[in-house]
């Protein structure tokens, strides 16, 4: 699995945290995008910008909490997915102290039992962040899950509350043979797998 | 002055000038208002596309000819039972159908999209048997998967059969042995008729014309033979017409006279014709028979020969049988008659396909009025006089004649013994075709092609043949298809039909330049056919960007509702964005257009497999066997579905069979080594992928499989090896990550859970 990076993005060289961003969201191929079927929810939002700001491909709107930190933006399935990457838009040079700075992404069956599976902190963030969730172990590559949390824990500056432009939320695609172990890679076979 | 616009309005019909006919149409019901003027005004509106004013104009009225157009005009808008009801009056169960063979053929389409396949089946018999060379009927038996083979359509009765259209046999006797009945209606501008439906398959201007004006008997009166369908077309010149109606209110029916023959005086005919003329219920009247009475009186071969001595020759003649072939094809202008009737008809300029005589009574005014006709003579309606068989006797070919030996066809007059030839010319290349495009229909793909490459090459090398040739090799031979359809887009860029199947060649070869190139093309041409729109569909789904594909097939439905392939392509990216529910829908709407659709059933069998319904994937993967038996794509599913079900070895030979179905398809044999490993006979199982890494070499998930069959074995080694070259083939993120982790696991004893 790879994914691919435009050229201006830059990983932060300090362990667990990121800089920079891409401008352009490019997905590896294989990687489907799985945000329509949740439920998506905020922990809190000022009116005008709530949750829908989050999903609407629109990176002029943003959602904005209301509250006290952290907050939260959960994201529910219907049935157990597998996850692989979150993808986030976050602008310091527009939000500023709005920006998040550390972020925490868990996931779990429910509210009773989110676990963390990764914390980033954000350090002047321009653009779409990459945050994949896969261990190391390749058995780790994906999270199954009926939820997904992502929790802003703290702002650059100190702010209060927080905007994000944009969430995105990918997992591997599927099969498109079904009852298969493996999925098709060589033409003659994928030719031969289908009638249109 | 009624003639005057009558004729006015046809002009313009046929110069394709609608608002000019439509507006003439008007005036002419204002100032004349009578049924046949309605039909001529419906006529003018189905030629300009607007059935929904046809419909109102001609709702509630009663003529044949009438019927017909109104039940075009409800088929056209969808309103299917209406339109049955005009062809069928329920009260009425014995009432012939309007137009012959053009009615049955449009009752059989009614019956077809309201799932009474029977019937559908019997009524296009009914219209090829009346009508041979009338494809389109035998198109749709093909496509119901209930035609013969195409020499009982296009041998011998039905050569026999057009040239009583042609000819009239003297023979009473003959006739009525023929079968069919080639009676031909005259009709009065039946112009809609091609509009629709058939369109293009008629190119003999056999067109239908209703015989309105007969209300038949006439014909038929006396001899009753009329039965066979009564529906004779034919298609007079009009001209006259106009004022024959209004003379006798209705038309009188042409010349046929029926049987009792001779004598016929102008008198005894206009009294005949009277009574019947008016509505005809059964069409019997419209044949009409060239008499030729030449024989009798050696008329001189000259089409339009004075009228006048014919015509009275003709009355007092006796009914002989010749006919004289007026008929001419539509295309041609055909004068057919013997300028008699129309005193010295011109050939009329054109004849074009669709509009027919006007209405055919005019004969009968002719006779009765011979003077009359003369002036008017109206170009192109072509007169084609079809002896019913029935009549036999009595048709007296007022008008038509001419020696007997002449036969205007077409605006030319040939001998009779041409016409013989010719029918069964026609007839010999609509048998090949007709066996080809039967056996392409049923799936037997070997025996279409060399059907197909019997053709003479410049028939083989045309648009519609190479399409149908690609269609064929679409079953079994992408590369192929590609070559043939092709050649179909060099020789024919505008045709449409088959281009959504050549879409989906490209699609499954990756052809993504091409397919876009195809689909650009298309919509140029007509961006309104539901084809374009195919191939634009699928080069979004190439590019698996399936929302705007789904957008691109909707639009195809919208076109064109009745096009079942637009339906199961919804469904396909319905299914890839995982809503199976809409898929499922599609699906079901492409099998209510056509029950044969085997990718329709298929994909459901599809669905049902993600679902993990395993007996309904099963049930519908046999039904999608049933229709395509040769498909080894089909049968490998079969096999998946009945290992799903545990039926596993019935599987392996479900899997047996699509192996030998096709030999260069090497999912079915990766699916049997899936199967023996699960039934733990390791052993067979390698060697299956043995062989298939032959012949596919850089397929990673025979590596993978192969892995994991030596890591059940504890040859973990090999298995080892074969994951490492599994995992340099660049499997899908998913597979390598599954890849991995049976790595790590290899020295760990099985476990049940080993996939992720």
């Amino acid at each position: 699995m790879s994914l691919e990076m435009a050229a201006e993005s830059s990983e932060g060289e300090e362990e667990g945290k990121l800089s920079g961003g891409n401008q352009i969201l490019i997905v590896d191929e294989d990687l489907r995008e799985l945000g329509k079927k949740a439920a998506w929810s905020v922990s809190s939002c000022k009116t005008g910008n709530g949750v829908s700001s989050l999903r609407d491909d629109n990176l002029e709107t943003y959602w904005q909490s209301d509250g006290a930190q952290p907050h939260f933006v959960n994201i529910q399935f219907q049935k157990k997915v597998r996850l692989q990457l979150v993808v986030l838009y976050v602008d310091f040079k527009l939000d500023e102290s709005y920006t998040p700075s550390k972020i925490s992404i868990r996931a779990g069956d429910g509210f009773h039992n989110l676990k963390e599976i990764k914390a980033v902190e954000l350090v002047k963030p321009t653009g779409w962040l990459y945050l994949s969730l896969s261990g190391v172990d390749p058995r780790e590559t994906f999270v199954n899950a009926f939820m997904l949390q992502i929790a802003v824990l703290s702002n650059h500056l100190n702010g209060r509350d927080t905007h994000v432009r944009q969430i995105k939320v990918y997992g591997p695609r599927p099969n498109p043979i079904p009852q298969q172990p493996f999925q098709f890679t060589s033409r003659e076979f994928i030719t031969y797998s289908t009638i249109r | 002055m009624e003639a005057i616009l009558i004729d006015s309005v046809q002009k313009s019909i046929s110069h394709f000038m609608h608002s000019n006919a439509i507006f003439l149409s008007h005036r002419l019901c204002a100032q004349f208002p009578s049924e046949t003027n309605l039909q001529l005004l419906a006529a003018c509106y189905l030629q300009s596309n607007q059935a929904h004013s046809a419909y109102h104009v001609l709702k509630g009225t009663q003529m044949a000819q009438s019927r017909y157009l109104f039940a075009i005009s409800c088929f056209q808008m969808d309103l299917l039972n209406e339109a049955e009801a005009a062809l069928c009056p329920a009260n009425e169960p014995s009432v012939e159908v309007p137009n012959g063979s053009a009615g049955h053929y449009l009752l059989g389409l009614i019956y077809r999209y309201t799932d009474r396949k029977k019937s559908a089946i019997q009524h296009f018999k009914q219209a090829l048997s009346m009508d041979p060379l009338m494809w389109a009927a035998y198109e749709e038996l093909c496509i119901l998967g209930a035609a013969e083979e195409a020499t009982a359509f296009f041998g011998e009765a039905a050569a026999l059969c057009i040239q009583k259209q042609y000819l009239n046999c003297s023979t009473s006797p003959k006739l009525h042995s023929s079968t069919e009945d080639c009676n031909l209606v005259d009709t009065r501008n039946c112009v809609s008729e091609d509009a629709i439906p058939r369109q293009s398959k008629l190119m003999q201007g056999l067109k239908d014309i209703p015989g309105n004006h007969h209300g038949a008997p006439i014909l038929g009166g006396s001899s009753g033979q009329p039965t066979n369908s009564g529906l004779s077309n034919i298609s007079f010149y009009n001209t006259p017409s106009p004022m024959m109606t209004q003379l006798s209110g209705v038309a009188p029916p042409p010349l046929c006279r029926n049987v009792q023959p001779n004598g016929s005086n102008m008198s005894t005919q206009s009294a005949d014709n009277s009574p019947r003329s008016t509505v005809n219920s059964t069409i019997q009247a419209p044949r009409r028979k060239f008499v030729d009475e030449g024989k009798l009186r050696k008329i001189s071969g000259r089409l339009f020969s004075d009228s006048g001595p014919r015509r009275s020759s003709r009355l007092a003649g006796d009914a002989s049988v010749n006919a004289n072939p007026n008929t001419t094809v539509v295309s041609g202008n055909g004068t057919g008659y013997s300028s008699k009737h129309l005193g010295g008809s011109k050939p009329s300029s054109m004849a074009f396909r669709s509009v027919t005589v006007r209405k055919g009574p005019s004969w009968a005014n002719e006779n009765i009025d011979e003077g009359i006709n003369n002036d008017i003579l109206d170009d192109s309606r072509l007169n084609i006089t079809s002896t019913s068989s029935s009549s036999s006797p009595t048709m007296e070919a007022k008008s038509y004649e001419q020696e007997v030996a002449n036969i205007p066809v077409g605006g030319q007059v040939i001998s009779s013994s041409k016409v013989i030839t010719g029918a069964s010319e026609i007839l010999t290349l609509l048998r090949v075709l007709g066996e080809g495009f039967r056996l392409a229909c049923l799936y037997k793909c070997q025996d279409a092609l060399e059907t197909y490459l019997k053709l003479p090459y410049k028939h083989y090398n045309t648009g519609w043949v190479l399409s149908q040739v690609g269609k064929v090799y679409y079953e079994f031979d992408y590369l192929e298809a590609d070559r043939a359809f092709g050649l179909a887009r060099q020789i024919t860029p505008y045709n449409l039909e088959g281009m959504d199947v050549y879409s989906t060649v490209l699609y499954h070869l990756k052809e993504d330049m091409k397919l876009s190139y195809l689909a650009q093309g298309l919509i140029q041409t007509d961006r309104l056919a539901p084809q374009s729109w195919c191939a634009m569909g699928n080069c979004y789904s190439l590019q698996k960007d399936h929302e705007t594909a789904l957008k691109n097939f909707q639009r195809a439905v919208q076109l064109n509702p009745r096009f079942a392939y637009a339906h199961t392509l919804c469904g396909h990216e319905y299914v890839a964005l995982e809503d199976f529910e809409n898929g499922i829908k599609c699906y079901q709407s492409a099998l209510r257009v056509d029950a044969r659709h085997y990718n329709a059933w298929y994909g459901l069998g599809m669905v049902y497999l993600r679902q993990e319904k395993f007996e309904f994937s099963e049930h519908h993967f046999r039904m999608a066997f049933q229709i395509n038996p040769r498909s080894s794509v089909i049968l490998s599913y079969l096999g998946t579905a009945l290992h799903a079900l545990k039926r596993s070895e019935e599987a392996l030979m479900v899997m047996e069979k699509a192996i030998s179905a096709d030999k260069k398809n090497p999912v079915p044999m990766y699916q049997k080594a899936n199967i023996l490993m699960s039934l733990e006979k390791f052993d067979e199982a390698l060697e299956v992928l043995e062989e298939l890494k032959e012949y596919a070499p850089r397929e990673s998930s025979v590596y993978a499989l192969m892995g994991r069959i030596y890591k059940r074995r504890n040859m973990h080694e090999r298995a080892m090896l074969h994951y490492g070259i599994a995992l340099d083939l660049k499997p899908s993120a998913t597979d390598a990550a599954s890849i991995k982790a049976a790595i790590e696991k290899l020295h760990v004893p099985d476990e049940m859970d080993d996939n992720l």
